[in-house]
């Protein structure tokens, strides 16, 4: 190519008489590039060997296919309802699942994995070299690119108009701030700081509204149902968890047993999304332990609670004191109460002290009695102390 | 005036007699509402009260002497003379009930090999002959207590695994794992693992309280949700829930993180080293 200019760079004649292989030989050479090796893999066509490679590609996306297709079949018509175990359908209702998983898998692999071969047994098999220069760019070229970046600011006239720098600021600059309100916020202004506040850390659901009183309420696991606790319900040795059930009340402030016994019996409506959030708020849950008669004697009450409990009935919060998990291993034999997350223990017979593990306060108390009129179990007021873990405002 | 005494005296006559009628009638409905009150009292009362603690009268003496014979070969030890129990080695068994008995020596808890942390489950040594026999010595001691349900096995599974599954999650599983794996309890002790109980046994073990667990009534846990537990629990132990092949021991995220790593990985290196194989 000697009628090439000072750039090396063909005329535009040559440029038209060039073939594509002289095209991609320039092309590199201009970046750089050098082709080492770069040979086709089936130099003669048409045979046996090309065409099984051929046909072993095509293998792999025609599985591919056939899976897609099985996988739309068995998410259509494959009989997935629950078949309990020992029942006819139980063990098609179990391949559901893997059968799924299976088929969208392998068409997902048979694509691949034919993409990859095809690239392996049809591409041409190319070593390529490209220069890179060494250390940092030619003076030049740092020059031109500073000169580029400061002509286009310069050009923007961004400089020269200052209401759209000062409000772009603003705009952005308000942005910048709600996000960082977010994370920000709840460490700045406390929201549980109003010991008043009935939703804060200080109280539970347990807490009763003007004189209103609440009962201890059974999960029967649907959420919907009111089933309230009496002592005989439990024997002696046993543990229950409960939640609170706000009883409603007549126009004279007492407990209006005619419309109690009429949730009771499922005859009365009452707020579903109430008793939902019952069984849900997260201290809420209390365990009602029945000690034996035995190791009722051995009790050894904390100081200000002595009337807490209901003969051999202790009700102990079920939020340990250490970081909020349920303690709800309750040893009838040892009474101890375990905590499974740090294996915290709680003496069920000494006011629920710690006895092992990382907590170091006892679990709070719930004050019980039985009602007169229906001999259900209801809590006299809310607990005496916040329940659960420490917070900042927690003295002790 | 004469007319008007007789009046008098017929009025007054008749007056008594109307007293007399009415204070028969009021004696005589004393008594109805009386005899009502005390009928719906105790009707009241046996369908409030527990199950009577009658003593089991038609117990056959036979049965009692073999059951006695085998208490003071195997038992005895620890339990003492009498079934009254041996400070520091066996509580006393009076008044345990059947299903207490029947949940301990069925599952080969006892008796026990040695005085450890936990009676552990071990190929039961008593025939269940032997074990009807045991249950009739010790209810001849004293009745009363947790009672066998009439059905079994099948029978013991309800039609709700899905309120079953509530209910456990609720009370059992805070020591029983969500799946029935098992857990850890406090000074060695510890929750079993429920593959191996059978129907009978979850529901001897519910009412009874083995060990460590506590007891549940069937005021606290009806029959028929006791029967939902079983069917749950039975429905995803002994390799029940097992949607995927391999339950890597049921214990949760950490196994199947840890096999999905290990495999993912050796698999994703191995298909990086094929794509950038020369072939």
């Amino acid at each position: 190519m000697s009628e090439q200019n000072k750039q090396g760079l063909p005329t535009e004649a040559e440029l038209a008489e060039m073939d594509r292989d002289q095209l991609l030989k320039l092309g590199g050479k201009l970046d750089g590039v050098e082709l080492v090796e770069y040979t086709e893999q089936w130099p003669v066509k048409g045979t046996k060997a090309e065409k099984r490679a051929e046909r072993a590609v095509a293998a792999w996306f025609t599985l591919s296919g056939l899976s897609g297709l099985a996988f739309l079949g068995v998410f259509l018509w494959w009989p997935w309802h629950y078949a309990p175990a020992n029942t006819d359908g139980h063990f098609l209702y179990l391949l559901y699942t893997p059968l799924l998983g299976l088929t969208l898998g392998l068409s997902i692999l048979g694509v691949g994995v034919g993409v990859v071969m095809y690239a392996k047994k049809f591409l041409p098999h190319e070593v390529a070299v490209q220069e890179r220069h060494e250390g940092r760019s030619t003076e030049l070229d740092r020059q031109t690119f500073v000169a580029h970046l400061a002509d286009a600011g310069d050009r923007s006239t961004i400089a020269r108009r200052s209401l759209i720098k000062r409000t772009a600021l603003f705009g952005a600059g308000t942005f910048g701030l709600a996000t960082a309100a977010l994370p920000l916020g709840s460490l700045i202004h406390n929201p549980h700081k109003d010991s008043a506040n009935e939703n804060g850390l200080w109280h539970t659901g347990w807490l009763a509204h003007d004189g209103e009183r609440v009962f201890l309420r059974r999960d029967t696991g649907d959420p919907h149902v009111v089933e309230l606790v009496k002592p005989e319900d439990l024997d002696a040795g046993s543990m229950e968890t409960v939640f609170p059930f706000h009883a409603p009340k007549t126009a004279s402030g007492s407990v209006d047993y005619a419309k109690l016994e009429g949730i009771l019996a499922g005859t009365e409506r009452v707020d579903e999304h109430e008793l939902v959030d019952a069984l849900r708020r997260s201290d809420n849950p209390v365990m009602l332990i029945r000690l034996r008669p035995d190791d009722s004697k051995r009790v050894v009450k904390h100081q200000g609670q002595e009337d807490y409990n209901f003969g051999d009935f202790y009700a102990y919060t079920k939020i340990c004191s250490h970081l909020g998990c349920p303690t709800s291993l309750y040893e009838q034999r040892s009474n101890r109460i375990l905590c499974p997350c740090h294996q915290s223990q709680f003496d069920a017979l000494q006011y629920a002290k710690p006895i092992f593990g990382p907590a170091t306060r006892k679990l709070a108390q719930l004050p019980i009695q039985v009602d007169e009129e229906t001999g259900y179990f209801y809590a006299t007021h809310d607990f005496n102390e916040a329940v659960g873990p420490a917070f900042w405002e927690r003295k002790s | 005036m004469t007319s008007k005494k007789a009046e008098a005296a017929g009025e007054s006559k008749a007056a008594r007699k109307q007293a007399r009628s009415s204070k028969r009638r009021r004696r005589i409905s004393g008594l109805l509402a009386l005899g009502v009150a005390l009928i719906g009292v105790g009707a009241l009362y046996s369908a409030i009260a527990p199950e009577p603690q009658t003593a089991v009268a038609a117990q056959d003496p036979a049965l009692v002497r073999k059951g006695e014979q085998i208490y003071n070969n195997t038992c005895i030890t620890c339990h003492g003379e009498g079934a009254q129990g041996v400070k520091d080695r066996g509580p006393s068994l009076i008044g345990i009930g059947e299903a207490s008995v029947y949940f301990q020596t069925s599952t080969g808890r006892m008796p026990m090999a040695a005085q450890t942390a936990q009676a552990e489950r071990k190929p039961p040594k008593l025939s269940p002959e032997e074990i009807d026999a045991v249950i009739a010595y010790i209810e001849s001691k004293g009745p009363g207590g947790p009672k066998m349900p009439e059905e079994h096995g099948q029978q013991l599974r309800g039609d709700n695994p899905a309120r079953g599954g509530e209910l456990f999650r609720m009370n059992c599983a805070s020591c029983h794992n969500f799946t029935g794996r098992g857990g850890a309890l406090s000074s060695g002790k510890f929750a079993p693992e429920l593959d191996p109980a059978t129907e009978e046994q979850l529901y001897a073990a519910m009412l009874s309280g083995p060990q460590n667990m506590p007891k549940f009534s069937d005021r606290q846990l009806s029959p028929e949700e006791k029967k939902d537990i079983i069917a749950y629990v039975k429905s995803v132990t002994d390799g029940n829930n097992n949607p995927g092949g391999a339950p890597l021991g049921g214990l949760g995220p950490q196994s199947e993180g840890l096999i999905a790593f290990i495999v993912g990985m050796a698999a994703l290196i191995g298909i990086t080293l094929w794509i950038g194989a020369k072939s």
